[in-house]
């Protein structure tokens, strides 16, 4: 009897450990606040859904970028990962490298995300993607320095210089900037671009179908060449990771920093609720007023081997009281339609992007990642020789015929 | 007795193979990478003959990156290796301490280019590192160590050569320690001043440690990565890369395999120029002697 028991007992084991799912997710969530709110709702997946064991690997947010096609690639490929909506996810959606996932939304897509998120979120007739928030971008500032000088936040490109050169005479940096990762410079591009060219023009240059060398780039460099050329920006700026360049704000030496609203999430205490941001300055009045808004969320590569419990997982983020955690601990917005925006803060980035006349992601998500390190190298450039335009545009010309020919 | 020639091939066998597995096929694959227009994801691509090589020399920012490769090999090799000469030559003497000063200068040695980067990271920041703080004492303004574009090379090859130094002063310290006394005491009686002594006695007897220290660091010259990685990733724009990084950046980066394969057979084809130019005329002298 007792050897029946113990054979019952293996047996049982072994069964439950051959029915244990395993799911592997790789997250670039690696600054603080993320990781900790991210790892609280894994733990909250895990108590509803006790027969999966949940692994959650963190990388760097740059380090990330460059080791996902490797993981896509290869046989062993992690089940969950972190990505970017739009471009940067349809090209590994093109290549065959994604699970579709259309499945797993009962009633459809719309049922939980705004349809405008449909398009960022699929590619040909599939959906590759889960977002799960979104954030706006704006000029952040501090409020107290403003107060200080009695400056008031400015509405057009005139009062947007001035602000600036009031900021420079009192001996504030006016502006801070990051460009070693590149990226914090395409946000200067897309926002100019949207103000001096409007929204199709940014979206055919996005696609490839607008030269660089086109009168309307040159324009938009005209534009950025007054900071440049003033000395708004800090100096040595490629020197610094975003993080590094948000100090300068958040110590007081800068006034006012472009970024999306996850500045908060490196942002001290203290500091926390002097921060507020004010919309990009309205150049041309017959433009309307665009704006960029990034979806973060999550897919499946073809080659995972959960790809059960990874479409389970998913439909937990999809959820609306999964999004709404995430959401309302940072502090940005939730994809899912039904969330209401966290705080006040929120809700003024919201009703900005509800009043805005259209979006785009960012540029490293909407156009193709080749084009998209080229453009923003060139960018950076410019920041540092304003004087090498012609050169660069010529340059970035020969990259975008290569890529979208 | 029977011949055993076979013995050594024998033990070859092994590393033999498993050299042709991880060196010489890759290097076959990387050479025929570079004919093709992969993008490193897709599953096909197909074979565009010399394209990526023709491009490759109308691109601006590879001339930056084999331009900087020829700063590092002066910088790295010709500056670093005189310099260990100097500091073993000092270290050599006897005085209070002289252990401790060895050690110190040591240490970098120790370090791996990463840890060594991210040092230089603190010392080269511009507005609270340490060389900029030192600086300002002088009233000399905040150097953007690497963020101007003129300087950022000279930067990355000063933060290398720290640990070079030390490494060329180990070889110097173990090198004299090989100098017979009695022959530069003989030059001392013939009258030879310190410069005479040193130039015809010393130098001649630290023929072997030289050759290896400059033939090292010519090498870590041309496969310069990690430091350049650590510090800048290449930038800003490109400035400081050298080819490794300019081949990293383009094959893991930017999605293009092929062209990324087109810079690593360059480079490996003047690395290779470097190792046979060495192996026909240093190492034969060195048989001959």
């Amino acid at each position: 009897m007792r050897k029946v028991l113990f054979v019952f007992l293996v047996l049982s084991i072994v069964v439950s450990l051959l029915g244990a799912q395993k799911l592997v997710i790789n997250s670039y969530m690696s600054d603080p606040a993320p990781k900790k709110v991210f790892a609280e709702l894994v733990e909250q997946f895990k108590a509803e859904h006790p027969e999966i064991e949940v692994t959650v690997n963190t990388f760097a947010h740059e380090d990330f970028k460059t080791l996902l096609r490797t993981w896509l690639n290869s046989s062993n490929a992690p089940d969950v990962v972190t990505w970017f909506a739009g471009e940067r996810m349809r090209y590994f959606a093109s290549k065959g490298l994604l699970e579709p996932i259309d499945d797993i939304f009962d009633g459809g897509f719309e049922a939980y995300f705004p349809g405008a998120f449909k398009s960022a979120s699929a590619y040909e007739d599939h959906i590759y993607f889960v977002p799960q928030s979104w954030y706006w971008w704006g000029v952040y500032y501090r409020k107290s320095i403003f107060e200080k000088l009695g400056l008031t936040v400015p509405v057009t490109w005139y009062q947007f210089l001035n602000t600036c050169e009031k900021l420079k005479e009192a001996g504030y940096i006016p502006i801070t900037i990051g460009t070693k990762y590149l990226w914090t410079a395409a946000g200067w591009f897309d926002y100019l671009n949207m103000r001096v060219n409007g929204l199709d023009y940014h979206l055919k240059l996005t696609n490839g179908e607008i030269e660089y060398t086109d009168e309307g780039v040159k324009k938009v460099f005209e534009y950025w060449k007054q900071l440049v050329d003033a000395g708004y920006f800090i100096s040595n700026h490629t020197s610094y990771t975003w993080q590094d360049a948000a100090n300068y704000l958040f110590t007081g030496d800068a006034a006012m920093y472009l970024m999306g609203q996850f500045i908060k999430d490196v942002a001290p205490e203290s500091v926390k609720d002097d921060l507020d941001f004010f919309r990009f300055p309205v150049i041309d009045g017959n433009i309307g007023l665009y704006e960029d808004t990034p979806i973060d969320g999550f897919m499946i590569p073809a080659k995972a081997q959960n790809k059960e419990a990874a479409k389970i997982f998913l439909e937990f983020i999809a959820s609306k009281e999964a999004q709404e955690y995430f959401a309302s601990n940072l502090g940005r917005l939730a994809a899912n339609k039904d969330v209401p925006a966290p705080d006040a803060h929120a809700q003024k980035g919201l009703d900005m992007i509800l009043a805005s006349d259209g979006v785009m992601q960012f540029y490293d998500r909407d156009t193709n990642p080749e084009m998209a390190t080229a453009g923003m190298n060139g960018f950076v450039e410019f920041m540092v020789y304003p004087v090498r335009i012609d050169f660069i545009l010529k340059n970035l010309e020969i990259e975008r015929w290569r890529i979208f020919k | 007795m029977k011949s055993k020639k076979w013995v050594p091939y024998a033990f070859l066998a092994l590393p033999l193979l498993m050299y042709s597995i991880w060196v010489i096929f890759p290097i076959f694959q990387t050479l025929y990478l570079s004919f093709t227009d992969w993008d490193g994801v897709s599953p096909e691509f197909s074979i565009i003959g010399w394209d990526n090589f023709k491009l490759l020399f109308q691109d601006p920012y590879f001339r930056i990156s084999l331009w900087n490769n020829i700063k590092w090999l002066i910088g790295f090799a010709g500056v670093s290796v005189p310099l260990g000469l100097l500091i073993a030559m000092l270290l050599d003497q006897k005085f209070r301490g002289s252990k401790v000063y060895k050690t110190l200068m040591y240490l970098p040695m120790t370090l791996s280019f990463v840890v060594i980067g991210q040092i230089w990271s603190w010392i080269l920041e511009p507005r609270y590192g340490a060389l900029n703080s030192f600086l300002s004492i002088f009233g000399i303004k905040s150097v953007g160590w690497l963020s101007d574009p003129n300087i950022v090379t000279y930067s990355l090859i000063m933060a290398a050569s720290w640990r070079q130094i030390s490494y060329a002063m180990v070889l110097y310290l173990a090198g004299l320690k090989q100098v017979p006394k009695e022959l530069v005491e003989a030059a001392w009686v013939d009258g030879a001043n310190g410069w005479k002594r040193f130039v015809h006695v010393i130098l001649p007897m630290l023929r072997p440690a030289t050759i290896v220290a400059i033939t090292v660091s010519v090498i870590d010259s041309l496969r310069a990565f990690d430091i350049v990685y650590v510090l800048t990733r290449g930038g800003p724009f490109y400035s400081s890369s050298v080819m490794a990084n300019y081949m990293y950046i383009m094959a893991f980066n930017n999605y293009r395999m092929g062209y990324g394969s087109a810079i690593a057979t360059i480079q490996f084809l003047i690395t290779l120029g470097f190792i046979v130019f060495y192996m026909r005329n240093v190492l034969k002298k060195e048989e001959a002697l």
